[in-house]
């Protein structure tokens, strides 16, 4: 592999696994928001915290 | 869409999922296809440096989104926030994102100039005043990030973190000029010099020009995502102050039962089973 070639894989590598990254962290929060939203009922005894 | 209350007592809406992001998204996709595209195939090489003048098609894109686009974004949210007239938590959340993002792309153009430096200048690190600036900016930036984990009142938190943006903005004209100001092995301006002549031209000007249409996108894309996680963070906070204080307000009505007061004490509500 050159240094070109690696050059261009860290940049939009690294660029596409943060977003990637931020992705998946979004789903987490979300599905944590969803379950404190829910009734207490619905809550599992343990809320899964990201 | 939920409506949520935030600890600054505005409602914000969650989640927070706009329409232009997909469109950004898309394009950003894009204009990196075309850019590696060009890049690496479509342009000739460079008169001296061969084809490692193909990085400059990518470095110096990934250091502009570093310095000026999340810097700049960083210190408008910062000074926005500190401004009474302007303060809300939205600046704060903005900055935040900017920050992150930010100390993302300082790491990928410290590592894109480390591998275009070790050919060229024989070197993979040098203690050059461009490169010890940035390295600096990358500190100030993951110094702020560990700031912000720091448990504290929302709005003292807020505060905190916008003189740290500050500071972090600060160090910016340093690395622009770093080049001007010292004796460096850094070349002075990539596209332009002093004098505002062009040091590109044709096709490899235009595959400069998109890289950083391109990045500029990635890093609109990556902030807003980033802001969105900042949103639902507040959000989820929020509502699991309120779920305990709901289960503590339940907690105390089942003693008041078990006591024998046979009801809620005057003034109190006892909610739930």
């Amino acid at each position: 592999m050159s240094y070109v070639d690696a050059g261009y894989i860290v940049a939009i590598g690294g660029s596409f696994l943060y977003g990637l990254s931020l992705f998946l962290r979004r789903r987490r929060w979300e599905r944590a928001l969803r379950v404190l939203e829910s009734s207490p009922e619905e809550r599992p005894a343990v809320a899964e915290h990201p | 869409m939920t409506d949520v209350s935030t600890s600054n007592g505005v409602a914000i809406r969650t989640p927070w999922r706009p329409r232009w992001l997909a469109v950004v998204g898309i394009a950003a996709v894009v204009t990196t296809a075309l850019t590696v595209w060009l890049g690496l195939w479509v342009t000739p090489p460079d008169e001296v440096q061969g084809n490692l003048a193909r990085l400059l098609y990518i470095h110096p894109a990934v250091a502009t989104v570093a310095l000026y686009w999340a810097g700049g974004v960083a210190l408008l949210g910062s000074l926005l926030y500190l401004w009474p007239r302007t303060r809300a938590f939205f600046w704060d959340r903005l900055a935040a994102s900017a920050v992150e993002v930010g100390a993302v792309f300082s790491a990928l153009t410290l590592v894109t100039g480390s591998l275009w430096g070790r050919p060229v200048w024989g070197v993979w690190w040098t203690w050059d005043a461009r490169l010890t600036s940035t390295a600096l900016l990358l500190l100030l930036e993951l110094g702020y990030l560990a700031l912000r984990r720091v448990p504290a009142d929302p709005q003292i938190r807020a505060r905190r973190c916008a003189v740290a943006a500050i500071l972090i903005a600060i160090d910016v004209p340093i690395v622009h000029f770093s080049v001007d100001w010292w004796n460096t092995l850094h070349q002075s301006g990539t596209i332009l010099d002093p004098g505002f002549n062009l040091h590109v031209h044709g096709s490899m000007l235009w595959t400069m020009l998109l890289s950083f249409v391109a990045f500029t996108l990635i890093f609109v894309w990556l902030l807003a995502m980033r802001y969105r996680i900042e949103v639902l963070q507040d959000a989820v906070g929020d509502q699991e102050l309120e779920v305990s204080l709901s289960e503590r307000w339940n907690e105390d009505a089942e003693l008041v039962g078990v006591g024998g007061s046979g009801g809620a004490v005057d003034g109190d509500e006892v909610r739930g089973p």
